[in-house]
């Protein structure tokens, strides 16, 4: 469905993504892992066309949208929620949903709505609250909500789980994968590598600008250099430990 | 009768005052796209001297030179507001300050066009000539009871006060549209905007561009109420000024423009009786309103307020 062939991103001078291949396939949930500045918010960034690539192309739906910009992707299908939940503060939470729907021009987005807020029972209660009077966790879900009004074929996640209670992130980690059994194909980034392993299909993990493992999530949960580099432990038979210690690290952020 | 409520000093000074709307709201309307232009000052010149010129040199009729000079304005916000897109917040101020200034310093020096600081003389005024018009179609002052300057500085209000309500109507509609959408989730996030599809880059040029025609207009009518413009007019006290009229009467909604507008434009003459301590009075009543209230005097809450007391009132009828 998204194909990335050699993607270079820069920041002025600095190179943030020193070629990145990466696939996406319909219907699945692909994780990108990686540590603090590795580069997996500017390939979001870039997939998005926040971010312009200097070399390299990116394909969706066998079509070359390289350098396109970000509303005429979001009319392609790709939809993306910003790191740190960019949510329309001095609005209430029904605007910031209609303003999800702006490019649409069908007759469909009332009823949407509805069925939104149905999924999300927290928004249709507070509808007509100023959504930056909400809690993180609903403002996540605000986000989360809005980019599915676009209606999106492939769903961009920065980081849905930071600075979230552990419960909560169990909640949206439940509520993505619903959104991927409903038909919409998703592109996770994730600092908690463990929860995002658990339910994507395939995961990429990058350092540096760099993809350096990929792999099937089943195969990189058990994987000796995914433990070692994100979990802190070198064996692996300690995992059940290593889950708690992934939810006291969430608990810490 | 009619004639003794007509005082051609309080007419002129209401005009005045609608011209200030207009250049408040030409701040107000960048500003709810999240753009603080101090350009206005420029805008409105390049619209007065062009409508000036235009009616001083090829006999256009006012409207026209009105019309195209605040055209040519909102055409140089599209050129000025393309690069300028690449800054916000204190470095567009300063970067269209800039530019107000390089605007006057052009009409200082191009004096074979401009004539330099002396400033253009015998414009066409807009009273006089609505005075021949009404003469022509067979309407007298007298008629109603008026002395002709009477009846001049009460037309020149009228057509100003249409102009404004229209002008205010526009951008009320266009609040509560798609675009006014735009412009607002633009001023919240930005990057948020941009994710959920808006382009932001046409949306911002959009604002920036309607608050340089705006100000261009006010420009053009300025010239042709006054008959005489020089490029001290349009120097940085007045981009100054204009701001204080956004921001002292509240720059998050377009009332608080309003008000600001009509408030600081009344409050000098009001004081004239303290004569030489006026502006001191004036500035320590902008010292406390920032400290005090730094959103401005009308804001959403006050608003909602003040709707909220009323539906209760007519509630206990």
């Amino acid at each position: 469905m998204l194909k990335l062939t050699n993607v270079q991103t820069f920041y002025g001078q600095i190179q943030a993504l020193k070629g990145i291949d990466l696939e996406v396939p319909e219907g699945q949930i692909i994780t990108l892992l990686g540590a603090n500045g590795a580069g997996k918010s500017t390939t979001m960034k870039t997939i998005a066309g926040l971010l312009k690539p200097k070399k390299g192309s990116i394909e969706f739906l066998g079509e070359n949208v390289t350098g396109l910009r970000p509303d005429q992707l979001l009319r392609k299908g790709i939809a993306l929620v910003p790191e740190g939940r960019a949510i329309l503060s001095s609005m209430t939470v029904l605007e910031n949903l209609e303003m999800g729907a702006y490019h649409r021009k069908d007759k469909g987005v009332k009823e949407d709505i509805e069925n939104v807020m149905q999924r999300f029972p927290i928004l249709f209660e507070r509808q007509t609250q100023l959504a930056g009077t909400l809690s993180g966790g609903q403002q996540q879900m605000l986000a989360i909500a809005r980019a599915l009004l676009s209606k999106p074929k492939l769903l961009l996640l920065d980081e849905p789980s930071m600075g979230l209670a552990p419960l909560i992130v169990s909640e949206i980690f439940a509520i993505i994968k619903e959104i991927k059994e409903t038909g919409t194909t998703v592109l996770l980034v994730e600092q908690n590598a463990k929860q995002a392993l658990k339910i994507a299909d395939f995961g990429y993990v990058m350092e540096t600008g760099k993809i350096i493992i990929e792999g099937k999530s089943a195969d990189l949960l058990t994987d000796s250099r995914i433990v070692e580099a994100y979990l802190g432990r070198k064996s692996t038979k300690v995992q059940e430990e290593v889950q708690d210690e992934g939810i006291s690290a969430s608990k810490q952020v | 009768m009619l004639a003794d409520f007509i005082n051609p000093y309080h007419l002129q000074i209401a005009s005045f005052i609608l011209i200030n709307i207009l250049l408040a709201i030409s701040v107000y309307v960048p500003l709810s796209s999240g753009q603080l232009s101090l350009g206005s000052a420029g805008f409105m010149g390049v619209g007065a001297y062009t409508s000036a010129l235009l009616t001083i040199h090829f006999d256009l009729p006012i409207f026209v030179g009105v019309l195209v000079g605040a055209a040519v304005a909102g055409c140089l916000g599209i050129i000025i507001g393309i690069p300028s897109l690449r800054l916000s917040g204190v470095y567009l101020a300063i970067a269209t300050l800039g530019l107000g200034e390089v605007i006057r310093v052009i009409f200082v020096n191009w004096e074979s066009l401009t004539k330099g600081s002396i400033g253009l003389t015998g414009i066409p005024q807009m009273g006089r000539e609505l005075l021949k018009l009404a003469r022509n179609v067979g309407i007298e002052p007298a008629m109603f009871g008026l002395r002709n300057n009477q009846f001049v500085y009460l037309m020149v209000f009228v057509i100003l006060l249409i102009l404004v309500i229209g002008t205010i109507w526009f951008v009320f509609r266009q609040q509560n549209s798609r675009i006014g959408r735009s412009f607002s989730s633009i001023q919240m996030d930005e990057k948020a905007a941009e994710s959920m599809g808006i382009n932001i880059t046409y949306f911002k040029v959009l604002s920036f561009s309607q608050g340089a025609f705006l100000a261009g207009l006010a420009g053009a009518l300025f010239a042709h109420v006054m008959g005489y413009i020089s490029p001290s007019d349009f120097s940085y006290h007045r981009a100054v000024e204009i701001l204080i009229f956004t921001v002292f009467g509240g720059s998050e909604v377009i009332i608080g423009s309003i008000f600001g507008a009509i408030f600081l434009t009344l409050i000098p003459e009001v004081l004239r009786f303290v004569s030489e301590y006026r502006y001191i009075i004036y500035g320590i009543m902008l010292v406390i309103l920032m400290a005090v209230r730094p959103q401005g005097i009308l804001d959403i809450h006050l608003l909602s307020k003040f709707k909220r007391l009323k539906r209760s009132k007519g509630g206990v009828r």
